[in-house]
């Protein structure tokens, strides 16, 4: 029995978190009369917020650095201006447009980075200048009125996948591609992972919680492929979706398994002792500013691309959602905690919530309430479980993923941990009083 | 090949997330199938019902209706009403407002499609903003009906109920003038223009039937617009903010009044009326002449006080009122009354019904409030 429960120790704090976002759905499930799990409601609620998504895996990065970007929102409203001023006034080609608007996002991020990299502007401070700036500029280039995006761009905002086979099949043939091809990378990792726990540990380790895990997950993948590839025709999983989980594998390999997503767990953990071995400092928090404002340009083409229209008032508030998903993803404000997986699941919560709220017919005051309150419990309830010595339950979420049954591997941890272990060891360095707050 | 292997292990991470919600979609969704199969107002039925719209509904169907916020008085009413009349009518009613966000808007109005609503009375937040989810509406056979507001940019709209918005103005001009002639002698007049919210289609038009009337009477020299900003953008409100509007008049008054009186400012609704008129208090002026828009509680006692000196009302319950006879047509399966005139929204010609808004100033508050036992109680 404690072997079994041993060996399923990581899986126990993922199925945590993935837990709530459960719980959320049936509640609303059963509330709403079984017009929760539908292929077109899941298709909203992708579609809907995909643009939260977007930006949050940016913001993750600079709320793990210990800084914050409030200005998402205003860039975000003033690239999809631009998009929409220089295709529908100006006629440039949509993808012309599309790009000029991504490099104003990249410019107005070299803005940002320079004013805290170079310049030592707090990011709070730089970016609700830029927040005003920005937020002015959508005005000013507007003169207030909305301009009509080009149509090309609903595929990227709201638009579905060719609906190859639908005929012969009854399904969206690139939707089960999609899921077929997922299922083969969980089977894969599942076999690689399971031979290097083996290797490294010398004592034995059943092989059928790996086994039982995986039939989960490729059963998951097989229903939630099933339900979007079987929806109304010409649907699919939606293209919004596909550009995040894009931007997520991208972005995940980015922070864990690069150096750069190390220097920046190192900064966040500990400037000054990262900067002691070796760190450019400046250089990280560059990047990080410049990229979320890359990432809040990609929203703003996406969202004008569902709206059909950009306004003045885009973007507005967009930095609020973006940083709840962020900390319900159990990221600290003190930085140097995080993950881009945990935050997209942070980010899932809040939409599921607020799109089973809105089913049940709750207006949106009331939604507001409600959403709120989760705010707060949730983080309270990371913070209470971080004081009592545990690790906190959602930080811990994805971290354990390839550390399971297996906590005192550390080649194993090192994905995650690496970094942090990294940033600790450099603190215990530059202040031994503190020291020893590795676990 | 190791960037290979971390993208699968990625990718199998990121698969994990959905574990359980797969376990326990398939646990519920066994309860929720055979619900949505007998209930009528459920998302399949509505989509296979399609081509049956034209030939009515069942009577106790969702009737979906998204507004924008509950920020002015006119909004909350609108909600109470709505309510109460698609009651009345034996439909169940789906009342919900955005808080003034289009994003929260978009999903509200998808969440209605997904509750199997066979009509959706949309009053954007931005008339131009909400393409995809009504074309979504469209697909899904459901009705879409514009409320107060043009809908823009789609194709996805078959009617809009609103007040004449360039009539709505011209009233608002011509009250202006009249007060100034009641209340300040003989010109000229030195005067302010305020205009609504940008986002909301019915602004410019407002400020338009208002330039209409006011126009002539700058160009002869009787009205004299001291800060010299007379276009629509120079007197717009974000967002219909009193609290901008307010802040731009302290600057007007600051600017150019140091040592001039103000006679009359055009206000495009209640509340920027009174930030004007609070304003002008603070700024130490005589009061103003102000017209405004919706005839909320608030001016009215202050029309009656002898502050504001009119308010176009746009009586919400009769246009709720229209809305609903052509929802109840719908659900019948008989034709919709002629349209009263079309508007071109940027993509087709929509069929308007219009409604007349009424001057309501303290002359004939009594008069025209006889019948609102509400905003009669106001009146003493």
């Amino acid at each position: 029995m404690k072997k079994i429960k041993e060996s399923l120790a990581g899986d126990l704090h993922q199925i945590a978190m993935v837990l709530a976002v459960a719980a959320a759905l049936i509640v609303f499930q059963v509330i709403n009369d079984g017009r929760m799990i539908t292929s077109s409601n899941l298709q909203n609620i992708i579609s809907g917020n995909a643009y939260v998504f977007t930006i949050s895996i940016g913001m993750v990065m600079v709320i793990i650095l210990g800084q914050i970007d409030l200005s998402v929102g205003s860039v975000a409203g003033f690239v999809g201006m631009v998009t929409a001023i220089t295709a529908t006034d100006w006629g440039w080609p949509w993808w012309v447009a599309v790009l000029a608007g991504l490099a104003c996002g990249a410019l107005i991020g070299a803005w940002q980075g320079f004013w805290l990299a170079k310049m030592g502007i707090p990011g709070f401070i730089s970016t609700l200048a830029g927040m005003m700036i920005f937020r002015g500029l959508v005005i000013w280039i507007s003169h207030s009125i909305s301009k009509p995006a080009p149509r090309e761009l609903e595929w990227f905002g709201a638009g579905s996948l060719p609906d190859w086979g639908r005929e012969a099949t009854g399904l969206n043939l690139p939707t089960v591609a999609l899921g077929l091809l997922g299922a083969a990378a969980v089977v894969v990792s599942q076999v690689r992972a399971s031979a290097r726990r083996r290797e490294e540990n010398s004592r034995h380790v059943p092989v059928w919680p790996t086994v039982v895990r995986t039939a989960f997950v490729i059963a998951a993948i097989g229903y939630f492929t099933y339900l979007f590839a079987s929806g109304n025709p010409g649907t699919s999983f939606p293209v919004p979706g596909l550009i995040v989980v894009v931007l997520v594998i991208f972005y995940h390999v980015l922070t864990q398994h690069s150096r750069l997503g190390r220097h920046i767990y190192a900064v966040g953990g500990n400037k000054a002792a990262a900067a002691l071995t070796g760190v450019n400092v400046d250089r990280t928090y560059f990047f990080a500013m410049l990229n979320v404002a890359l990432l809040a340009a990609v929203a703003g083409v996406m969202f004008i691309g569902r709206s059909t229209a950009a306004g003045p008032s885009d973007g507005t508030g967009w930095e609020l959602d973006v940083i709840a998903a962020v900390f319900i993803g159990g990221a600290a404000v003190s930085g140097g905690v995080g993950t881009v997986l945990a935050t997209i699941v942070g980010g899932l919560f809040m939409a599921i919530l607020n799109n089973g709220l809105q089913l049940a017919g709750i207006s949106a005051d009331r939604t507001q309430v409600i959403k709120g309150l989760v705010l707060l419990a949730a983080v309270a309830i990371d913070v209470m479980s971080k004081r009592q010595g545990r690790p906190s339950i959602i930080g811990r979420f994805m971290r354990g993923s390839r550390a399971a049954g297996t906590p005192e591997g550390p080649a194993v941890t090192l994905p995650v941990a690496g970094p942090e272990v990294f940033a600790e060891a450099n603190k215990a360095a530059v202040q031994p009083a503190r020291g020893g707050e590795t676990a | 090949m190791t960037i290979g292997r971390r993208a699968i292990a990625v990718l199998s991470a990121t698969l994990v997330a959905g574990l359980a919600l797969a376990g326990c979609s398939s646990s519920t969704s066994g309860t929720g199938t055979p619900s949505e199969s007998t209930t009528p107002g459920s998302s399949e039925s509505s989509e296979s019902s399609a081509t049956q719209t034209a030939g009515g509904f069942p009577a106790d169907s969702v009737i979906g209706v998204s507004l924008p916020w509950l920020g002015t008085q006119n909004w909350a009413e609108g909600l109470d009403e709505f309510t109460a009349q698609i009651k009345a009518a034996g439909m169940t009613p789906l009342v919900q407002q955005a808080d003034n966000k289009v994003p929260q808007q978009q999903s509200q109005i998808e969440a209605m499609i997904e509750r199997g609503a066979k009509v959706i009375v949309v009053a954007p937040i931005d008339g131009s903003q909400l393409g995809t989810v009504l074309e979504k509406a469209k697909a899904a056979g459901i009705v879409v009906i514009g409320y107060d507001r043009l809908i823009q940019n789609t194709e996805a709209i078959d009617a809009v109920v609103q007040y004449g918005s360039v009539e709505i103005g011209r009233v608002q001009g011509q009250a202006l003038l009249d007060g100034l002639k009641a209340r300040k002698g003989d010109g000229p007049y030195n005067i302010e223009l305020f205009g609504g919210g940008p986002a909301d289609p019915n602004a410019p038009n407002f400020f338009q039937g208002a330039m209409e009337i006011l126009q002539p009477k700058i160009d002869d020299g009787t009205l004299k617009v001291v800060s010299g900003q007379t276009t629509f953008e120079q007197a717009a409100t974000l967002d219909w903010d009193n609290a901008k509007a307010q802040a731009r008049m302290d600057t007007l008054l600051s600017g150019f009044y140091a040592d001039k009186e103000i006679d009359g400012v055009l206000s495009p609704n209640d509340g920027i009326a009174r930030a004007i008129l609070t304003a002008a208090a603070q700024a130490g002026k005589d009061e103003p002449v102000v017209d405004g828009l919706d005839a909320e509680n608030e001016s009215i006692v202050s029309i009656w006080e002898g502050h504001q000196y009119e308010t176009t009302d746009k009586p919400t319950k009769a246009l709720v009122s229209a809305t609903m006879e052509l929802v109840i047509a719908s659900q019948k399966g008989e034709p919709w009354a002629e349209p009263t005139g079309k508007a071109d929204n940027g993509k087709i010609e929509v069929p308007l019904y219009e409604l007349t808004p009424v001057a309501v100033t303290k002359e004939n508050a009594k008069e025209v409030y006889a019948n609102d036992p509400a905003r009669l109680a106001l009146l003493k």
